[in-house]
């Protein structure tokens, strides 16, 4: 018989957690994800959505701009049921598609505030961190990988990125957080 | 550099790749081969004020239109290239 | 003035008072046989070899600048013949036996050094790659040498061999190919073409054309009209700008391309050597400066100066390569503007006004092709033939279909 037995996407049977300092990073296994795009003539969905570079939580589930008439939506706790299905009965007629094994999702949270978010995204993106309090959230890239970065809220961070990639991401934020410790 | 997104705000010219003069969303479509040549190989290449594509790959996947002086790198404006190319098709439509 | 081992120890004993400068600076006659417009490596060599191989020395350089103030005083100085395509590879091996004879043909010490090029392959599809290239390379007697990683580690041991993205496979090497000084270069050749009686005429920018009946009958300058029965263009990125006062579109966007240099250090590296995973190369310069550079900046430029972004993608390639350059001082870093052709591949051809000559579109890679570049450039401007070994350079090529993509990315001039 085969045994399988689910693996994170950084390799183990339990997700990874690291503190460096006042920063704490941890994949977050859990969390559903689907895409969400709208379609010319179609109902706006029942579900609240955000504008450009914002996301938006409503009954638990935050949706954030990823494009002109599209978005990704974090179903946390739905990694492992049909996220897109459930997503699509609050969009009909919208294009929803599961995205959940395509990426990988890392919490940061700070103990010292806000300081050590900022001088840790300092570091790890080239965008304007006036413009990026809670409630914010953008696509970037952080050592040249494609990543979504949302501000969760002045001490906390959610990054997505590649799943392919995950252990080079992770790498990356760790030594960003291990150098400003 | 830094562009100006319509929707974003200034972002980093390192999120976006480049694919020249914007004169290349008037693909022509009479069919006629010397007029598709011109078009797939020829450019003015101005030093000056130039406007060229732009795409937002590591971002929110638009096309932009960029007004960008070649002698300077002086950014002056940037619109989606989907609203450039909605007008152009009212305005010969 | 010849240059000889004995006349510089003659110099030494008088306190070095006997030396002339190396050219004239004559006023611009009212007309000439040939005009070149552009005094950087390609016009120079130009000249001379129209006075020296088709005895035209009814000739002027004009040059905007001071000589050597463009490409030819920028670039990292790497002479190669290493090409895969056959309208490429015979025209780069022209260049590299002119290159050998160089400093005879002259009589000036452009320190041309046949310190071998090795370019690197990190995977198995790459090794094959090099390898049909190095077969190309045979073909023209170019001479090519396939390294396993045991070899290149003989040669290089310091290189990241275990890097964990980019391991080290082995190497592609031409042993003929090297480095040359590049204003050397200028100036040996400006030397001799004005010993041969070509007038180089400096701060003299060309602004228009004087065009009669579709042939060409001289040139507008900021120190007035000169006549000529020829023109040749050879001003390398600002050839959209020149070619459009004769009224020609071109197949080329002006990028801009940056090259840095180390404080001067021992001898570290003889050779020259590129990294295959990413765009980063490197050589020594006699002073002991590391040489370096890597990719375009990637967007149309007349700027000659870049931005960060790339020097940040040069700087992680040659840490990735050899983590040592680490420890190395960055002294400068400067830029010049690449003729980037819509195939990556030049053009050495007649133009649609008579007597109108174009030489442009030499991407990154033009220094090590100024001798042949020169060469061809001279024989057509002489015998309206395309010379033998650059007869795949023409204007209309791209329209036609037979364009020299080497690597196959299309009309896309920033990533040639
Ligand atoms: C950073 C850098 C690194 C490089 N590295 C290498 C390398 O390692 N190996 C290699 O093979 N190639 C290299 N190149 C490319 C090579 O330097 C060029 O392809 C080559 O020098 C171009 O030919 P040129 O010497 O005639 O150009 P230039 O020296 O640029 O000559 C053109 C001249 O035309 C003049 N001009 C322009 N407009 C006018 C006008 N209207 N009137 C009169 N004159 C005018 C300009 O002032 C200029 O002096 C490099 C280039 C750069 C910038």
């Amino acid at each position: 018989m085969t045994d399988l037995s689910p693996l994170c996407a950084l390799g183990a049977t339990a997700p990874r957690r690291v503190t460096h300092g006042a920063l704490t990073l941890a994949e977050t296994p859990d969390c559903g994800l689907a895409s969400l795009a709208l379609r010319t003539g179609t109902p706006p969905p029942s579900l609240p959505l955000p504008e450009p570079g914002r996301w938006h939580e409503t009954d638990g589930l935050t949706a954030f701009w990823t494009g002109p008439g599209q978005w990704l939506v974090e179903m946390p706790g739905c990694a492992e049921v049909d996220a897109a299905a459930m997503l699509g009965e609050r969009a009909p007629g919208a294009s929803v598609t599961e995205q959940t094994d395509g990426w990988v999702l890392f919490e940061i949270s700070s103990t010292g505030g806000a300081e050590p978010i900022e001088r840790f995204l300092e570091r790890a993106v080239n965008l304007d961190l006036t413009r990026f309090a809670p409630g914010h959230a953008t696509r970037s890239t952080i050592e040249h990988l494609g990543t979504y970065v949302l501000r969760r809220a002045e001490d906390r961070l959610g990054i997505w990125g590649m799943r392919s990639a995950a252990e080079s991401l992770w790498h990356a934020l760790e030594t960003i957080a291990g150098r400003q410790g | 550099m830094l562009i100006p997104h319509p929707l974003l705000g200034l972002r980093d010219a390192q999120e976006f790749t480049y694919l020249g003069d914007a004169r290349l969303i008037e693909r022509p479509t009479s069919g006629d081969e010397a007029e598709l040549a011109d078009y797939v190989f020829q450019r003015d290449n101005p030093a000056g004020l130039h406007r060229e594509l732009w795409f937002h790959e590591q971002g929110d996947r638009s096309w932009l239109v960029v007004t960008r002086n070649t002698l300077t790198h002086e950014i002056l404006g940037a619109e989606l290239a989907r609203d450039v190319s909605l007008a152009r098709k009212e305005g010969t439509a | 003035m010849k240059f000889s081992g004995f006349r510089v120890v003659a110099e030494a004993l008088r306190g070095h008072k006997g030396w002339k400068p190396l050219w004239r600076d004559p006023a611009p006659q009212s007309e000439y046989d040939v005009i070149i417009i552009g005094g950087g490596g390609h016009g120079l060599a130009t000249a001379f070899y129209l006075a020296e191989v088709h005895g035209i020395r009814k000739v002027a350089v004009l040059e905007k600048g001071w000589l050597g103030s463009g490409n030819i005083g920028r670039n990292t100085t790497i002479i190669r013949s290493n090409y895969l395509l056959p309208g490429n590879q015979p025209f780069y091996e022209f260049s590299m036996k002119l290159w050998e004879g160089l400093e005879q043909a002259i009589n000036f010490n452009a320190m041309v050094s046949q310190r071998g090029i090795l370019n690197l392959y990190h995977s198995d599809g790459q090794r094959d790659a090099y390898r049909r290239r190095g077969n190309a390379m045979h073909l023209t007697g170019a001479g090519a040498e396939l390294l396993d990683q045991d070899a290149v580690r003989r040669m290089y041991p310091w290189l990241n061999f275990d890097n964990a993205r980019f391991p080290i496979k082995g190497g592609l090497l031409q042993r003929r190919a090297g480095t040359a000084r590049h204003d050397g270069v200028a100036w040996g050749y400006a030397r001799a073409a004005d010993l041969r009686g070509v007038d180089i005429i400096q701060n003299c920018e060309v602004t228009g054309f004087r065009i009669e009946h579709g042939r060409v009958q001289g040139v507008e300058t900021n120190r007035g009209f000169i006549g000529a029965k020829k023109v040749g263009v050879a001003v390398a990125g600002s050839s959209s700008r020149v070619m459009a006062q004769a009224g020609l579109r071109l197949p080329i966007e002006s990028h801009v391309l940056q090259a840095f240099v180390t404080e001067g250090l021992k001898p570290a590296i003889d050779g020259v050597i590129t990294f295959g995973a990413g765009h980063f190369y490197v050589s020594q310069s006699d002073k002991g400066g590391l040489v370096f550079g890597g990719d375009i900046d990637g967007y149309n430029s007349y700027a000659q100066r870049g931005n960060l972004p790339v020097v940040e993608d040069v700087v992680e390639g040659g840490m990735a390569l050899m983590p040592r350059i680490g420890r190395a001082r960055l002294l400068r870093s400067w830029a010049g503007l690449m003729d980037m052709s819509m195939d990556g591949s030049p053009i050495i051809d007649r133009t649609p006004v008579d007597g109108l000559y174009l030489n442009a579109g030499w991407c990154y890679g033009g220094f090590k092709a100024t001798p042949a570049s020169g060469y061809a450039f001279a024989h057509l401007l002489a015998t309206d033939t395309p010379h033998e070994t650059a007869t795949a350079y023409r204007l209309d090529r791209f329209a036609r279909g037979h364009v020299i993509d080497e690597k196959g990315v299309g009309a896309q001039p920033n990533l040639h």
